[in-house]
């Protein structure tokens, strides 16, 4: 399932950006994380396989999300563009941790 | 100790393009000749073996993406066009101009391959927005962060102030060079392309790649801004500042481009830059800074 929007935990840490796409496994880590809820747009199989977010590890994505801000000096930028060029920068990330 | 004007810094770079200058006046001298052909471009290119070798390695590069292989200068010369040879050239001579500023506050290998990765994607949006002449893109990408280089050459010990001020505050290295200096490196670069005499709307996009939305509304400078901002969150090299500078969206929305457009950018420049740096840089693949 793919999510619709950021999904943070309690500290307002971001976990998941908007745009991934889940797998049961993150789901039930999500729920362990105590994230109660998340705002779904999508699911197809055929997303999971394609997607790189998904193939991830949940701990590995939120360590590549948090990663990936850090080096933003304006890392909550909203709107349909900061947003496309961070999930971009983050599948770029996941694709070469999966190659390595 | 007050910093040095940005003239006094300008004044003690070459003027001339150094070993491609020749090479560069012959063209443009054959440009002017009521007798100029191809042929002869091609003669004064082939003069200079390692400029020859370069040229040819770039035509057969992704960054061109040409089904057939060229094998010869005049072949180049025919299909890429007079005024893109001479641009390479001129990017050729600005690489060798700076060789030698010293590693210690910037890696000069992070330096060029940010700045060959900001030329490519100037490029690439210049033509995906169908601006003319996308090939001047490329210049302005490779320059826009040359008033660095003239600062680190030249000012070493506020250049040094400079980066001790961006860690201590943790403010963008533009900012901290305008506490410091008073100026910042798109000011050095904008006065350095003008004395090297380069066009008005390659300096515009220099001078204002940091807020494109104060110049003028020209394109230009939105271009190099966007492929600076992709660039630098794609991690491909540093010119010192190690953050994403933030996306000013009036340079996004002024370019007219769509959300869609930015996944195919982010890939051609993945598939460009590699053979870019190796064409520019002589290096080899694998040891990325």
């Amino acid at each position: 399932m793919v999510v619709a929007g950021d999904v943070k935990n309690i500290d307002g840490m971001l976990l998941v950006p908007a745009g991934c796409t889940l797998t049961e496994r993150q789901i039930g880590i999500l729920q362990a994380w105590g994230v109660a809820e998340v705002e779904v747009a999508a699911s197809t199989e055929t997303t999971r396989q394609h997607d790189p977010l998904a193939r991830l590890p949940l701990a590995k994505l939120a360590q590549l999300t948090a990663e990936l801000q850090a080096r933003f000096w304006q890392p909550d930028a909203t709107g349909p563009v900061p947003e496309e060029i961070f999930r971009l920068m983050l599948v770029r990330q996941a694709r070469q941790f999966l190659k390595d | 100790m007050n910093p040095p004007s940005i003239q006094t810094m300008i004044q003690a770079i070459p003027r001339s393009l150094g070993s491609y200058g020749p090479v560069i006046e012959e063209i443009e001298q054959a440009l002017q000749s009521a007798q100029c052909n191809l042929s002869s471009i091609g003669d004064a290119i082939q003069k200079d073996p390692d400029l020859t070798a370069r040229l040819l390695r770039l035509a057969n590069s992704p960054y061109f993406g040409f089904a057939a292989r060229l094998s010869t200068v005049a072949e180049a010369v025919s299909l890429l066009g007079i005024q893109q040879v001479q641009d390479l050239i001129i990017a050729s001579s600005v690489l060798d101009r700076f060789k030698g500023v010293p590693d210690e506050l910037v890696s000069m290998n992070s330096f060029w391959r940010h700045s060959l990765a900001v030329g490519i994607a100037a490029r690439l949006i210049a033509m995906e927005r169908r601006l003319p002449r996308p090939d001047k893109f490329f210049v302005a990408g490779l320059l826009h962060d040359v008033g660095r280089l003239v600062l680190l050459s030249q000012a070493p010990v506020h250049a040094r102030a400079i980066f001790d001020l961006y860690r201590q505050e943790r403010i963008p290295l533009h900012e901290a060079e305008l506490k410091v200096l008073g100026y910042d490196h798109q000011q050095i670069a904008a006065e350095l392309l003008y004395c090297w005499k380069f066009p008005p709307h390659l300096i515009h996009a220099v001078a204002f790649h940091h807020h494109p939305s104060a110049g003028e509304g020209r394109p230009e400078a939105a271009v190099v801004h966007v492929a600076d901002h992709l660039v630098g969150a794609m991690g491909l090299g540093s010119s010192g500042e190690q953050m994403v500078s933030p996306l000013d969206e009036k340079a996004w929305a002024a370019l007219g481009l769509g959300v869609e457009s930015l996944s195919p950018l982010v890939s051609a420049i993945d598939e460009q830059i590699e053979a870019v740096e190796e064409v520019f840089l002589h290096r080899n693949h694998g040891s990325r800074p």
